[in-house]
């Protein structure tokens, strides 16, 4: 069986920096896989590679057969592959129904002179984007303030919104960037459940980056590890756990401190 | 949507059609309104003053969908006015030689204004139909333009892309000054070709003797129409884009907002307005001069889109009406001033020292602008309290 | 450019001498944009006000200094009125620059660079409006008193070169060396490069951030009255505050900072002289109506193929 996403040999350098290297992960329909590793190993890279952020040195990354290195970013997002960012990347002065609304109209192509006439095509499109925005408000509890400014939000729902508003460009696989991070334990329990709900519900394939460990090893099925670049480890969650040069990667750094690491 | 949309038959045909044509109408009703009614009211002046205000919220309105919605900041504006001008000057100019043997009035009674005398002609005349052609054509030449700067806004950013654009405002008037002499003879015109004749547009001295078309009907109309483009797309997945675009390009892009083709329309829309406005604004003043239509002009509208809010419609709406109105009152306020003063100690004309500390007062104290990205209806809505 | 019928090497001099006087203008004030744009990225959009200040102040001081020397009946030139014209517009203009970045763009520091570039727009506005008002300058022409005696110096292939002209080049040049001289070989040149490289990490080593800020304004406003003084000497007429060839001028300088590089000195310098030249050039041997056309197709130019400028680096954003 073919996997759903699959990436090979995936590389990029910034300068001399080899920030990805023969990076290579096969995803199947349905799996939910984890993506971790100390800071500055090129997490947050890989996701910028697969959505088109950066343009990759070396590698090729298929969706469903389909070639998606070199396209641009909102045609990825059309092939379907959404993503969440790790600081927030919410549309922060339009309302929580409009942030969801902007994913939702992915796959609608809105003409000027139907949208200036209001012709009853574009009335029954906009009319669908609709019914899927309130569906989604209210699967992610955030139907009540659908009004409000997504600035305006407390920090959790603002995570929440994210997943959201990626879903509602109904996505085949969904790359979830530290969606814990800054959140205390009730939340992250919460957060777990919302993850596996939201696989079994929308049927997506997900791939999560994390820092928290209760929350990759609780809920992948399978855990790739990344450490400078290049992928040191894969396996089951108690597989990975007990790789020796996992370990090491983390008491390292938490050992000796590597040098300014940088956000990403 | 209501359910009444949903049913079949013939009373939702009606139903749908006057929500879809509604505007028009509106329009239409509101520049008869102001040409039959409030023209002879108010009389030649404070018409006049309607009609600039008229002309600087299609400005303001159309700069929104730039620098408002799509967060572009383009300061050329009135490169887009001065082009959609003089293609529409050309073409009702040299087209009225050719129709009509000159470049005389030919109009109805809609393009007939009041204070010019009594009217004794038709409803409709094929000048009318010349010059809603010109302010057309125009408005595409300016698009055509507007095509051209949006290219550059898919490389840059923030001040980089504003430069250009002040870059092509000023390409634009030197080019246009530097065209050659018009032909003001019916036989010369007769002779030439239409490519040469887009050629003779004056040059340094401005394009004149245009026949004035322009009156309240058709300033409002096309200020109904404009309003309504822009509202109607601030609601709707078209806008929706534009706006992605301005709070985020990255998370616009990941949503599937193709951002290089939705800022390019962006421009081309807003060039198309602008250029019907200095249609309008050519056929009003019967000549239309490149050199008066620099930078100070582009700033001007501007500056109504930032007091106003970026964003907001009917904010920079209001900021057009009230900034038109402003100098006026100025005007009047230091003219009954100046008479109990000596000549050496007269007010000078403070109109540009208050814009400019305005604007500078309003980045510091509430730098989003007056309404923001808000309309002026929505506080209504969001006072209404929660359902907790 | 006088006549059709001029010795070709004779219109080449010629054309290169204008080249350079103007251009050592627009690199004068190129460096006062490239400066602010180095440490705080944004285009201080009234610096080419500073600079019409400059040339007005000029005006304003020397019309004093003949009226002191009497020199309107004796008809002879104060020459010392130069250094004291010279070094009262650039103290002047000094302040006002470091009062402009008080009093407007401080407030915005944290704010999105689009407020700051709108406010830049406001005191440009301001600036030219009050130059207009009938107590400070008017809002009329004037013409700038001659301060230097007509001499000639030399000859170079046969064109003219007044003192003026010397004064013009040269100046700039004397300028420009002191210059880097204060950036590369001074405490403040280090501080004003550490706050330019990184802002934060500047401040955490101790530097004043807020000083060095506050120098660079003074600094950049400074070198543009000088470039205004230069202005007024060579070309006399001045036009009243707010026409537009001061903002031509201006932007023509703002388009070097870019073409050299923007945030790097050299770069503003090389831009500053290849934009004059340029420009000069295309007047002389191509369609002079066209001179501002020229000057801004290399900005657009510059900015879809090689945005970072000659000398300057590409920044790339962080996602």
């Amino acid at each position: 069986m073919t996997p759903l996403l699959e990436v090979t040999r995936l590389s990029i350098a910034f300068g001399g920096l080899r920030a990805v290297q023969d990076f290579n992960l096969a995803l199947a329909a349905g799996d939910l896989q984890g993506l971790i590793g100390p800071n500055g190993a090129g997490k947050t890279t890989v996701f910028n590679l697969l959505t088109g952020v950066y343009r990759p040195d070396a590698g090729e990354i298929r969706l469903a057969g389909r070639r998606l290195d070199g396209l641009r970013p909102f045609q990825i997002a059309r092939a379907g592959l959404a993503r969440t960012f790790q600081a927030s990347r919410l549309l922060a002065d339009l309302s929580v129904a409009d942030n969801v609304r902007v994913g939702a109209q992915l796959r609608t192509r809105p003409s000027l002179l139907g949208t200036v006439l209001r012709t009853r095509r574009h009335r029954a499109t906009e009319g669908d984007i609709e019914a899927r925005t309130r569906r989604l408000l209210e699967t992610f509890g955030l139907a009540e303030r659908c009004d409000e400014l997504a600035r305006h939000l407390p920090y959790g729902d603002q995570r929440r919104l994210e997943m959201a508003r990626a879903l509602a460009t109904q996505p085949r696989v969904l790359l979830l960037d530290e969606p814990a991070a800054g959140m205390n334990p009730q939340e992250k329990l919460a957060l777990r459940e919302l993850i596996r709900r939201v696989r079994r519900e929308f049927g997506v394939t997900i791939l999560l980056i994390e820092h928290d460990m209760s929350v990759v090893m609780s809920i992948c099925e399978t855990v790739t590890v990344l450490d400078y670049g290049v992928t040191i480890a894969r396996g089951t969650p108690p597989e990975v756990q007990g790789d020796p040069g996992v370990i090491e990667a983390y008491l390292g750094v938490a050992a000796q401190t590597r040098g300014p690491g940088g956000g990403a | 949507m209501s359910a009444a949309a949903h049913r079949d038959g013939p009373p939702a045909v009606w139903a749908h059609a006057w929500r879809s044509g509604a505007p028009l109408l509106v329009a239409v009703g509101v520049g008869l309104l102001m040409h039959f009614a409030v023209q002879p009211a108010v009389g030649a002046f404070k018409a006049r003053v309607l009609v600039d205000i008229g002309i600087n919220v299609i400005l303001a309105v159309s700069l929104t969908l730039v620098n408002g919605f799509t967060g572009q900041f383009s300061i050329g504006h009135a490169g887009f006015m001065a082009l959609g001008g003089y293609a529409a000057g050309a073409l009702s100019y040299y087209g009225s030689y050719q129709l009509f043997g000159a470049a005389a009035f030919n109009g109805g009674v809609l393009s007939w204004t009041a204070s010019q005398g009594p009217f004794h002609g038709p409803w409709v005349g094929g000048g009318d139909l010349l010059f809603v052609a010109a302010c057309l054509v125009g408005g595409l030449v300016a698009a055509g333009a507007g095509y051209l700067v949006g290219l550059p806004s898919l490389r840059l950013r923030g001040d980089y892309l504003a430069i250009v654009t002040l870059g092509f405002g000023e390409i634009v008037r030197v080019v246009l000054q530097s065209t050659q002499t018009q032909l003001s003879q019916a036989a010369e015109v007769a002779a030439t070709p239409w490519p040469l004749l887009t050629l003779k547009l004056g040059g340094a001295l401005g394009f004149i003797g245009l026949p004035f078309y322009t009156t309240l009907f058709w300033v409002y109309l096309a200020v109904a129409l404009t309003l309504t483009v822009a509202i109607r797309l601030k609601r709707s997945s078209y806008g929706r884009a534009f706006l992605a675009i301005r709070e985020d390009e990255v998370a616009a892009e990941a949503l599937g907002v193709h951002t290089t083709r939705y800022k390019v329309r962006a421009f081309v829309l807003a060039a198309f307005l602008a250029g019907v406005a200095g249609a309008l604004y050519a056929h009003l003043v019967g000549s239309i001069n490149a050199g008066e239509l620099g930078f100070q002009k582009s700033f001007e509208v501007v500056i109504m889109v930032v007091l106003g809010g970026m964003g907001s419609v009917s904010g920079s709406t209001l900021a057009a009406i009230v900034l038109t109105l402003l100098p006026e009152l100025l005007r009047t306020v230091t003219g009954s001033v100046n008479t109990y003063l000596p000549p050496a100690y007269e007010l000078p004309d403070l109109r540009m020292i208050i814009y400019s500390l305005a604007l500078i007062l309003m980045m510091i104290l509430r730098p989003q602008g007056f309404f923001g990205l808000r309309e002026i209806w929505d506080w209504r809505v969001r006072r209404r309290p929660r359902p907790a | 450019m006088d006549t059709q019928s001029i010795d070709p090497l004779m219109k080449l001099v010629q054309t290169l001498l204008d080249g350079f006087a103007v251009g050592g203008m627009y690199a004068l004030i190129a460096l006062g944009y490239t400066m602010v744009y180095g440490i705080l990225k944004f285009i201080n959009f009234a610096h080419s006000d500073v600079f019409t200040l400059g040339a007005w102040v000029s005006w304003g001081l020397a019309a004093r200094a003949l009226r002191l020397e009497g020199a309107a009946d004796a008809g002879g030139t104060p020459v010392w009125a130069v250094p004291v014209v010279l070094l009262g517009a650039m103290l002047l203009c000094g302040t006002v620059g470091f009062l402009i970045e008080r009093l407007a763009y401080k407030p915005l520091r944290a704010a999105p660079r689009l407020n700051v570039l709108i406010t830049a727009i406001g005191v440009s506005l301001l600036l030219q409006n009050v130059g207009q008002l009938r107590v400070v300058f008017g809002p009329y022409p004037k013409s700038m008193p001659a301060l230097l005696p007509d001499v000639t110096l030399l000859y170079v292939a046969g064109v003219r070169v007044p003192v003026v002209d010397v004064l013009v080049i040269g100046l700039p040049l004397v300028l420009m060396l002191g210059l880097e001289w204060l950036i590369f070989r001074t405490r403040v040149g280090l501080a004003m490069r550490a706050v330019s490289y990184n802002t934060q990490t500047a401040a955490l080593m101790g530097v004043n951030v807020n000083r060095v800020i506050s120098f660079t304004f003074v600094l950049g406003s400074a070198l543009a009255a000088a470039a205004g003084f230069l202005y007024a000497l060579k070309y006399v007429g001045l036009k009243q505050p707010a026409d537009t060839t001061w903002v031509m001028l201006g932007l023509k300088a703002f388009v070097a900072a870019v073409v050299g590089g923007i945030g790097n000195v050299r770069g503003a310098m090389l831009g500053g002289f290849a934009i004059g030249l340029l420009e000069f050039l295309g007047v002389a041997y191509l369609e002079p109506l066209y001179r501002d056309v020229y000057v801004f197709a290399v900005l657009i130019l510059v900015l879809l193929l090689r945005p970072a400028g000659i000398l300057g680096r590409a920044a790339v954003e962080k996602v």
